[in-house]
């Protein structure tokens, strides 16, 4: 963790141009991730959101544009050394057989150990204080083939952090889960954050990504159009534009946010299809803000 | 590594020690063991007599470190393609080295049956020319290292090698029968010849697998981890199966087609020992795949003594019930 406490951003991607099979899949995409900073990347299906955080993390080479890495071109950067920069959270994560929790998370340390030397009372220390940030230390001596989906999306955060890097980039951690394993992972990713992670988050509930993100990122036909905090940019007017749906995101006076949807409303209708002020009943006192979603998540 | 790993391990180097005294001791005369521990090189003091001393070091031994060399390069060569392909199908055959060694034996055998000392050179050299004609097709252009490109390479160039091999075996019918040895896997009494010959390809094979068990632990969780990792994931598959590749090759040369051991030692040592780490897996699928060669050589020399029958599928007949056993206990 050599640029720990480097100035300026941890990443920026400028103009970044990304071809697969002989399509261009992103052609101009802005983001800047800062320490201690939730970025949520949104937008449609097909957007381009996996391929600009994949390329972003140096996984898929850009065609075009630049990603610095501590102010480093990431082409420039080796893979070890890019290993200690940031971690990447697959969507789809491999589960093999015959390899428990706790291999798998130690597994996500070996960039810190030489290719001859053996792990060390401080590798097996950060694999455990990985275990217990991801809250997986209970699953630590399970096999990854009987764990529950939001189980698994823990230990691979776990994974992530075991890398010990100062960025996270999750690839929606949350696709697949439930709305209590969603919200535990919401509120893990927002307290890495708090702690003083960049994190990286790829999501398509619009509700989550207003509630625990300090900026987002709306990626549309393999660019980014509209980055700012959550309340300016999902807009009603840009949910309508971007995902062609008569929609508005509401928050609560205990911070819990809802999208409303017109689900079966003409797409173009925009703006005066929803209340302004949903009324939602109060959170339960001293409940530490955990963000949840209402209603039908995003399509 | 675990008590439970451990005792796999352990129980694998006793057997593989029992089995190479064995190996020596029993043959178409039975040595004391007595006896074998004085001849043995360096450890013996050398206090037998001349025939025994020649029996043991010249025949019994180098087919004994023979047997060793094989299972244990076998057993690696699965571990590290199983590894390496994520697939628990993946064996020596798959990347098309056990049908090139076959083909290249058989133009010898069939062809040229005057230069057959050319056998293991042939075997050799053709698995490793078919090996590389799957990873050029295989790896070659866009998307090019993927695992069903690679699998599905290695089947087709292995049907044009057993074709060529029907050919020669439908041109040359009166002699197929020499072939049958080499095709059921066969360990015979030749001395130190081969063996001089290719200990280098198996030294370097068996050198690079250690090396290969890191990195190819980090592709346990898929490509994605493994390069959030700094893992180039289509190098480390590259490296592995050509590294088991030159492992099977010198095997075939050696001692003909033994690929199921490749396909069977590692699963069984998963089983066992509970665990696909390849810390655990590689060097302990060496052991157990050396100590299964050697048991069913020696069952193979004794059975119907003074012949000896090809050791293939005796290990076959010891190795499968072994097998079945532990895949019935798995979860």
């Amino acid at each position: 963790m050599t640029d720990d406490h480097a100035p300026g951003p941890l990443l920026e991607v400028h103009g970044l141009g990304v071809r697969l099979g002989g399509r261009d899949i992103v052609t101009d995409a802005d983001l800047v991730l800062r320490r201690g900073e939730l970025v949520a990347v949104v937008g449609p299906n097909g957007a381009g959101k996996s391929t600009i955080v994949r390329s972003a993390a140096g996984l898929t080479r850009p065609a075009a544009g630049t990603v610095l890495w501590g102010g480093r071109d990431v082409r420039s950067v080796g893979p070890r050394r890019l290993a200690r920069l940031r971690a990447f959270v697959p969507q789809r994560p491999q589960v093999p057989q015959g390899v428990s929790v706790e291999e798998a998370v130690a597994i996500g340390r070996s960039s810190h150990i030489g290719p001859l030397s053996r792990p060390g009372a401080a590798d097996r220390l950060a694999v455990t204080e990985a275990l217990e940030r991801a809250a997986a230390l209970g699953l630590r001596d399970r096999q990854l083939t009987t764990l529950s989906g939001g189980e698994l999306q823990r230990v691979q955060l776990a994974v992530g952090l075991a890398q010990g890097a100062p960025a996270l980039i999750a690839d929606e951690p949350t696709s697949a889960l439930d709305l209590g394993a969603t919200a535990t992972m919401a509120r893990l990713l927002r307290s890495l954050a708090d702690d003083g992670l960049g994190v990286i988050l790829v999501v398509h509930d619009l509700a989550l990504a207003s509630a625990i993100a300090d900026e987002v990122v709306v990626v549309e036909a393999g660019r980014t159009v509209a980055t700012g905090p959550p309340d300016e940019v999902l807009t009603s007017e840009r949910l309508a534009r971007t995902w062609r749906v008569d929609a508005a995101l509401a928050t609560d006076a205990t911070g819990r946010t809802a999208l409303h949807v017109g689900w079966l409303g003409e797409p173009s209708a925009g703006q005066d299809a929803v209340p302004a002020a949903p009324h939602l009943p109060p959170g339960p006192p001293g409940a530490s803000h955990p963000p949840s979603t209402e209603g039908p998540p995003a399509p | 590594m675990t008590l439970r790993q451990v005792a796999v391990l352990g129980t694998s180097a006793v057997v593989l020690v029992i089995a190479a005294l064995a190996s020596v001791a029993l043959g178409s005369t039975t040595i004391p063991v007595r006896d074998v521990l004085h001849a043995l090189p360096l450890v013996g003091d050398g206090r037998v007599d001349g025939p025994t001393d020649q029996i043991v070091n010249s025949l019994r031994i180098p087919r004994t470190v023979t047997a060793i060399l094989v299972g244990a390069a076998l057993g690696v060569a699965g571990a590290l393609l199983q590894g390496a392909l994520a697939n628990p199908l993946a064996s020596p055959d798959v990347v098309g080295v056990t049908a090139g060694s076959g083909f290249g034996a058989m133009i010898i055998l069939l062809a040229f049956p005057g230069s057959v000392t050319l056998v293991p050179v042939s075997a050799l050299v053709f698995g490793l020319v078919a090996t590389s004609l799957v990873f050029a097709v295989a790896w070659a252009g866009r998307g090019g290292g993927s695992i069903a490109r690679l699998i599905l390479a290695g089947i087709a160039v292995s049907a044009v090698f057993t074709a060529g091999t029907t050919a020669l075996m439908t041109a040359f019918p009166d002699r197929v029968s020499t072939a049958i040895f080499f095709i059921a896997g066969y360990l015979s009494y030749d001395g130190w010849g081969t063996l001089r010959g290719v200990w280098f390809y198996f030294a370097f094979g068996l050198v690079a697998a250690a090396l290969l068990i890191r990195p190819l632990d980090r592709l346990a969780l898929g490509d994605d981890v493994a390069q959030s990792l700094g893992v180039r994931p289509r190098a480390v598959r590259l490296v592995a199966a050509g590294v088991a590749a030159l492992l099977a090759a010198a095997s075939a040369a050696l001692a003909g087609l033994l690929g199921f051991l490749g396909l069977v030692v590692p699963h069984a040592v998963r089983l066992a020992g509970g665990t696909a780490s390849h810390r655990f897996v590689v060097p302990t699928s060496a052991v157990a795949g050396a100590a299964l060669l050697l048991v069913a050589d020696t069952v193979a020399r004794r059975v119907a003594a003074p012949l000896d029958l090809p050791v293939g599928p005796f290990m076959v007949v010891l190795g499968v019930p072994l097998f079945l056993w532990l895949l019935r206990k798995a979860v």
